[in-house]
């Protein structure tokens, strides 16, 4: 009886081992990433375009946003890991053992091909290259209605003094000058925090380390000074409290503020025309907090292809990522998507007008996502609950920068 | 109200007049300044313009002129790289231009280090060309706005590059700084503007935000447009101007002026608040002075209406403080208590000091909460329930009377707390009094007991009245009585003598019953005083035992009198008082005491509180019926008679407890009483007399008693005799029975050493005392004296007493001085070997004539009869002066003695025997003369003596004291 039995039970499992075998004879790659990542259309194209051209099958990974990081990290534990590993280069990054888990890819053929700002972005403060950046990108400036600005006789500022001159030029003309989503809209703090950590890496370290906090930092307290006094001087306009997401488009559009700090993609997705002003009344200009005298623009966030260099199949996930490095790829994915260019060959993607005339100002004064990303505990929710109630004078700028302070602390005591 | 409004208004009416007159005034004067002021501002505003106007276009034409001159010099050293490039540096280093350049035709420009630009200003670019010379802004591709002059000049070559035209640059920035004005706190802004209003240069530092200037005012400030149009007008003609507008909501002044080139427009902007700063700092200056000068002028008033308020507040206040100060005082010196309080929360807001000296409760607690009083409060069910105090209507009052104990003292004060409810500015307030009405409660009180008193007075007088009617008419229903029987039987001996003896006992108690109610009449009016005198105390005892005796033997009883200790013999005080008194426990004693009881009479020294006083104690005890409880409680009461089957039959007044208790009390001393029905009383007098200075009298024959020889079946008489005597050092051997006093006195006979007195008890069990003399008679012959002790009457057993060979008899209890009054005899004269026989009784009034004044014939009638029972004869005299006129008349020695009524018309005895003693008959002074009279108290005998008398003879004449009054006058007269 067991004689019989024994050439059954290796049947039944070698053809349970058949489906996790390539079919036709390629390898099978496992990459992980967020559910909602994994759905762009890019992503999507450029999964397609390496199964079909390298006969290799791909075994997505996709978890709920919410339980990203618990599953990825389990499986990091305990030898799970997939092969490709999708993650932005933020604080979250940190609960990793980058070193220990990831490949650094600074010797790859397809570096050179990079955008400095994406090139930027992926590099860690070693200057070791973290992974490929394969997303949609965007600049975060200060998006201003030219038109509106000729009619009332102004021109854009190019520093912090003609910023305020500019503001306080808007006001008297019964134009707010900034559209501040206040009321759920967390990501202008972190505009202004950006030159001061992005410039001064060791201020940043730092900061992480516990050595010092936000009110140890002058350009923190300038910064938060001149929102307090901005939204005194009704330079946010009188509504700015209950503005949130969905305001500001009508605000934009109707000409009743002037400016708005925000992302150029923002315009594609959700400024909707109809009002007195068009997007191609629009134009970019710095972002201007009081913490860079010439301003400043914020380069997009990117979702990184990291390579598992404990996995079996380093190698392949290493061809995989110059599969999509790829000029003739990843113009193939990218074609049609308004994007900032990751790469230098780029050519299929739409970047808009608004980026390409302010070319020379981007160059000259963008910098990399610092302050949401690179900031242990940074909770740009918890900063705009600070900053909100520092405008609704219920606090003072020391209070605020404190609460912005405590708030930071406790979310590095949570693990973040 | 109205007082006050007059007075406030004159001064409220001058500080309106002067705050008005200083408004009108300030106003006018600052309109006047400010437009003065604003004038003069703009004129200066123009002037500085103008000047900065001036010397723009003068810096344009220097320029060019420079650049002419500069044309001239590198066509004079032809090109030369090296030379042009110095002079170009030293003149840069001069000028302050940032760069110089080379114009060629073809629209490029080239720096003096040969850097190549393109051209873009087509249009200035044909003027230049055309010989004119230009001015030109533009924007580097860093951003600096630039402003370059431009001249043509003669064509020439610069290294390679062909040129018809020079040209230097200055940034924006820096011809700014030429152009800033900083006669207005930096706060004006100066453009450069074309005629169009498009900003050419700016003077903002920082930068420039404003593209055209026009435009922007035509959104941000309040001109017309057609003021607008003008403007451009002007600036297109080349004309100047001033306008006033508000920028946003602040006033601004713009000053346009062509500046020389082309329609070239210096554009002032100015706030109104910087031009008119002088304005306002004068403004402010004088604004202050005035504002100053009317404070001051409004303080002066306001202190003079402050300081007539405060006078007449202070005249108020003081008004009030006086008020409060005799409020105070007057609160703290009566005994009535203020106390303010809310009606509502019942909060107290006034408590007047005086709180504390009368109830003991700080004014302070009290005000702190007025429950406080509570606790004072006697009874704690006066507790005022608020709703009583809420229904008391206002301007209404409620009162109550409460008691109130002194926290601190404890005593206890009537209160009337009268509660009255008013309405004080419009708050009701409750005002409490507490008038003390303590002396009104005692009064209330006291007339209240005096209205028990009289009533229980009334009553007893009507019980006294009762009693009287009943104790006086039974004895005299029996003389009455036995009167009649008397008559009746007048001629039947036997019977007659029956009568008179019951008439006689009912006269006697009806006598005593007078004498006793007169006493305590006497007593309980305060009039009895005491007759303080030396007495002796055995004498005192003595005389009790004479009296009570003979009752005691009558009924069988066994009455003793025992002396504890060694009391003192001879004591001051008043002995008829103090004989009345035991007399009156005794009699009583005998009285409730049946046949065969037993009396026990103590006396006892207690420990006196002073040396020159003696406390003794006297205690009479029975074992007679006893009282019961409740009589006890009232016996010492007047008329108070235990009634039972025995005191019934038992004659008193029922008075006798009720003297002897007043009596008592007026020496001083305390009456208690023990006792119980069936077993007898024991009744307790403490009394104390002051002792008399010792008389130091004749020792010598005491010196003969040294041995004594004392026997008695009571061991504790013999060893009390021998205490006392051997403190007078006799040396004393006793033996309680008669035997062996027999050999004791045998013994000491044969031993030659014999006793020198012998004391014998008369009743001895076995042998008596009789017995025992005559033994020792008989054994030791007659040489020692043989007393015999006794508290008996001897008469009966003296003659066998003689037989028996005893020398004297002493009667118990012993005292030390009966003792050697007994024993001095014996050895003054030859000891008499026996008691003397007794001699027969003589009538000493037998054959005596006696002076009688008496007013009543029928007193003097009976007085006549019963001196002739006695042998004796007397004349009368109707009234004082009669007796007087008939001693005076006659002889002397006629008259034996004079029994002198006292009440009596035309003189009274007392001045009757005044005069007596003072008529100078022979025997006015010697002749005895005794009050009789009715009135018994002591000091009626003590005013007969005083009055001369040597006598007092109470009425209804007891001829047994007459007899006695005259044996001692008689005796007295032998010696």
């Amino acid at each position: 009886m067991k004689k019989r039995l024994i050439p059954l039970i290796l049947s039944i499992l070698i053809l349970l081992a058949l489906p996790s075998c390539s079919t036709g004879g390629g390898i099978t790659l496992k990459l992980m990433g967020k559910k909602s990542d994994l759905e762009k259309n890019y992503m999507k194209k450029i999964f397609d375009l390496y199964e079909e051209s390298t006969g290799n099958r791909l075994e997505i990974i996709s978890v709920d946003d919410q339980d990203y990081e618990n599953e990825a990290l389990k499986r990091f534990e305990n030898g799970t890991a997939p092969d490709i590993f999708l993650h932005f280069h933020n604080a979250d990054l940190n609960l990793y053992d980058v070193e220990g888990d990831f490949r650094y890819l600074n010797d790859e053929s397809w570096v050179s091909d990079l955008s400095e700002g994406a090139l930027s972005y992926c590099t860690d403060k070693d200057g070791n290259l973290l992974g490929l950046p394969f997303w949609e990108s965007s600049v975060s400036g200060c998006y201003y209605n030219k038109t509106l600005l000729d009619s009332l006789g102004l021109k854009p500022a190019s520093t912090q003094a003609e910023f305020d001159m500019l503001c306080q030029a808007l006001v008297e003309t019964g134009v707010a000058p900034i559209c501040w989503p206040a009321d759920g809209c967390s990501w202008m703090a972190q505009f202004g925090l950006d030159p001061i950590f992005a410039d001064d890496p060791v201020m940043l370290e730092k900061i992480n380390s516990g050595e010092i906090g936000y009110s140890d930092i002058p350009q923190v307290r300038d910064m938060t000074v001149w929102l307090s006094e901005a939204a005194e001087k009704g330079w946010f306009g009188d509504d700015y409290l209950s503005t949130g997401w969905d305001g500001i488009s009508p605000t934009l559009s109707s000409g009743s503020a002037a400016m708005t700090f925000i992302w150029d993609t923002w315009f594609y997705t959700d400024f909707k025309d109809g009002g007195k002003y068009s997007i191609d009344d629009f134009a970019l200009m710095p972002i201007f907090m009081n913490t860079a005298p010439n301003g400043t623009y914020e380069g997009g966030n990117l979702n990184m292809m990291m390579v598992n260099k404990n996995g079996d199949k380093v190698e392949a996930a290493l061809e995989f990522l110059e599969f999509c490095a790829t000029p003739e790829n990843y113009n193939a994915a990218f074609e049609g998507i308004s994007t900032v260019s990751c790469f230098k060959g780029q050519t299929t993607n739409i970047q808009s007008k608004m980026v390409t005339d302010a070319e020379q100002s981007i160059k000259e004064n963008e910098r990399v996502s610092t302050a949401a990303s690179r900031i242990m505990g940074y909770n740009a929710e918890d900063m705009m609950t600070a900053l909100n109630r520092m405008f609704r004078n219920k606090i003072t700028v020391d209070e605020c920068i404190a609460e912005m302070d405590s708030s930071r602390v406790e979310e590095i005591a949570r693990g973040y | 109200m109205k007082t006050k409004l007059k007075k406030i208004l004159p001064p409220l009416l001058l500080v309106f007049i002067v705050s008005a007159a200083a408004v009108i005034i300030g106003t006018q004067y600052f309109r006047f300044i400010s437009e003065k002021i604003y004038e003069d501002s703009t004129d200066h505003l123009q002037e500085i313009y103008g000047q900065v106007n001036r010397s723009f276009g003068a810096f344009i034409e220097r320029n060019w002129g420079f650049l002419d001159s500069c044309g001239s010099y590198i066509e004079a050293v032809d090109g030369d790289t090296d030379k042009v490039g110095r002079f170009i540096g030293e003149k840069q280093d001069f000028w302050k231009f940032s760069s110089f350049y080379f114009l060629s035709e073809d629209k490029t420009a080239a720096d003096v280090n040969g850097n190549i630009y393109n051209v873009t200003a087509d249009g200035y670019w044909d003027e230049l060309l055309s010989g004119e010379d230009i001015m030109v802004g533009y924007t580097l591709g860093s951003g600096t706005e630039v402003t370059a002059f431009g001249s043509p000049c003669a064509p020439g070559k610069f290294g390679d590059f062909d040129y018809l035209a020079i040209a230097v640059s200055y940034t924006n920035a820096d011809l700014a700084a030429s152009l800033n004005v900083d006669a207005f706190s930096g706060k004006a802004k100066c453009f450069v503007i074309d005629e169009d209003g498009s900003v050419l240069l700016s003077t903002q530092t920082g930068g420039n935000v404003f593209g055209n200037y026009l435009t922007y005012l035509s959104a941000a400030s309040d001109l017309e447009k057609s003021e607008l149009e003008a403007i451009g007008e002007d600036l297109r003609n080349g004309r100047s101007g001033l306008k006033n507008l508000k920028i946003g909501d602040v006033k601004h002044c713009i000053l346009y002026q062509p500046i020389g080139y082309l329609n070239y427009t210096l554009l002032s902007v100015v706030p109104e608040s910087a031009i008119n700063a002088g304005f306002l700092s004068v403004q402010q200056i004088t604004a202050g002075v005035l504002g100053m000068i009317f404070l001051l002028i409004s303080a002066a008033i306001i202190v003079l209406i402050l300081f007539s308020i405060r006078k007449a507040f202070h005249k108020n206040r003081t008004e009030l403080q006086y008020r409060e100060l005799m409020f105070d005082v007057l609160s703290n010196n009566v005994d009535d208590i203020f106390i303010m309080i809310d009606s509502e929360r019942f909060n107290v807001d006034y408590v007047s000091p005086n709180i504390e000296r009368l109830l003991g409760i700080p004014a302070s607690e009290a005000r702190e909460n007025i429950r406080v009083m509570e606790k004072c409060t006697v009874n704690l069910d006066v507790v005022i329930p608020a709703e009583d105090l809420k229904a008391i209507p206002l301007n209404g009052s409620r009162f109550w009377e409460y008691e109130y104990m002194h926290q601190s003292t404890g005593e206890r004060r009537w209160y009337r707390l009268s509660m009255y409810r008013m309405n004080l500015q419009g708050t009701e307030k409750f005002i409490a009094v507490l008038s003390d009405r303590t002396r009104d409660q005692q009064m209330n009180q006291k007339l209240q007991e005096a209205l028990n008193a009289a009533r229980s007075a009334n009553e007893a007088k009507s019980n006294f009245l009762s009693n009287m009617s009943h104790d006086i008419r039974t004895p005299m229903n029996a003389i009455v009585g036995f009167s009649v029987l008397l008559e009746k039987d007048a001629d039947k001996p036997e019977k007659v003598r029956e009568y008179v003896k019951k008439i006689s006992a009912s006269s006697q108690h009806l006598l005593s019953l007078i004498n006793d109610v007169l006493d305590m009449s006497k007593i309980e009016s305060g009039k009895t005083s005491l007759n303080v005198d030396r007495f002796s105390l055995p004498e005192l005892l003595d005389e009790l035992g004479i009296i009570i005796l003979p009752q005691a033997k009558a009924k069988s009883q066994d009455f003793r009198i025992h002396v504890q200790g060694a009391p003192p013999e001879l004591l001051l005080g008043d002995k008829l008082r103090l004989n009345q008194i035991l007399l009156n426990l005794l009699s009583n004693a005998i009285k409730y005491t049946p046949d065969n009881g037993r009396i026990l009479f103590t006396v006892s020294e207690l420990e006196s509180p002073a040396p020159q006083y003696s406390k003794l104690r006297f205690t009479v005890a029975d074992n007679g019926i006893g009282m019961s409880p409740e009589f006890l409680d009232h016996i010492f009461a007047p008329f108070s008679r235990e009634i039972n089957s025995v005191t019934n039959k038992i004659q008193g007044t029922g008075l006798g407890m009720a003297i002897t208790k007043n009596l008592v009390d007026l020496m001083g001393g305390i009456i208690t009483v023990e006792s119980e029905e069936g077993k007898g009383s024991t009744f307790t007098v403490e009394l104390s007399f002051a002792l008399p200075e010792q008389e130091q009298g004749e020792q010598w024959y005491r010196q003969r008693v040294r041995k004594l020889l004392v026997a008695d079946d009571d061991e504790e008489v013999c060893l009390g005799i021998k205490e006392l005597l051997e403190e007078a050092g006799v040396e004393v051997s006793h033996a309680t029975d008669g035997k062996t006093a027999v050999d004791l006195a045998v013994k000491a006979h044969d031993s030659g050493s014999s006793f020198d007195i012998i004391l014998l008890d008369w009743r001895m069990p076995g042998q008596d005392g009789v017995e025992t003399a005559k033994q020792i008679r008989e054994k030791t012959g007659k040489d020692v004296p043989i007393l015999v002790l006794t508290s008996y009457d001897w008469t009966d057993i003296e003659e066998e007493a003689r037989e028996a060979g005893i020398n004297a008899f002493m009667p118990k209890p012993f005292f030390a001085s009966t003792f050697w009054q007994t024993v001095k005899p014996l050895f003054i004269s030859p000891a008499p070997a026996i008691i003397p026989a007794k001699e027969p009784e003589k009538n000493v009034m037998s054959g005596m004539l006696f002076l009688v004044a008496e007013d009543n014939d029928l007193n003097a009638e009976i007085l006549t009869e019963m001196l002739g029972i006695e042998g004796a004869k007397c004349e009368l005299a109707a009234n004082g002066l009669e007796a007087l006129e008939m001693f005076k008349n006659s002889l002397p020695g006629h008259y034996d003695m004079i029994l002198m009524d006292v009440q009596m018309p035309v003189m009274n005895g007392y001045e009757a025997t005044k005069a007596i003693r003072a008529c100078g008959h022979p025997s006015a002074k010697t002749i005895p003369i005794a009050a009789m009279t009715a009135n018994t108290f002591a000091e009626d005998v003590r005013n007969a003596l005083d009055a001369g008398m040597d006598g007092h003879l109470a009425k209804p004449i007891d001829m047994n004291a007459v007899r006695e009054f005259v044996g001692k006058m008689v005796s007295e007269r032998r010696k």
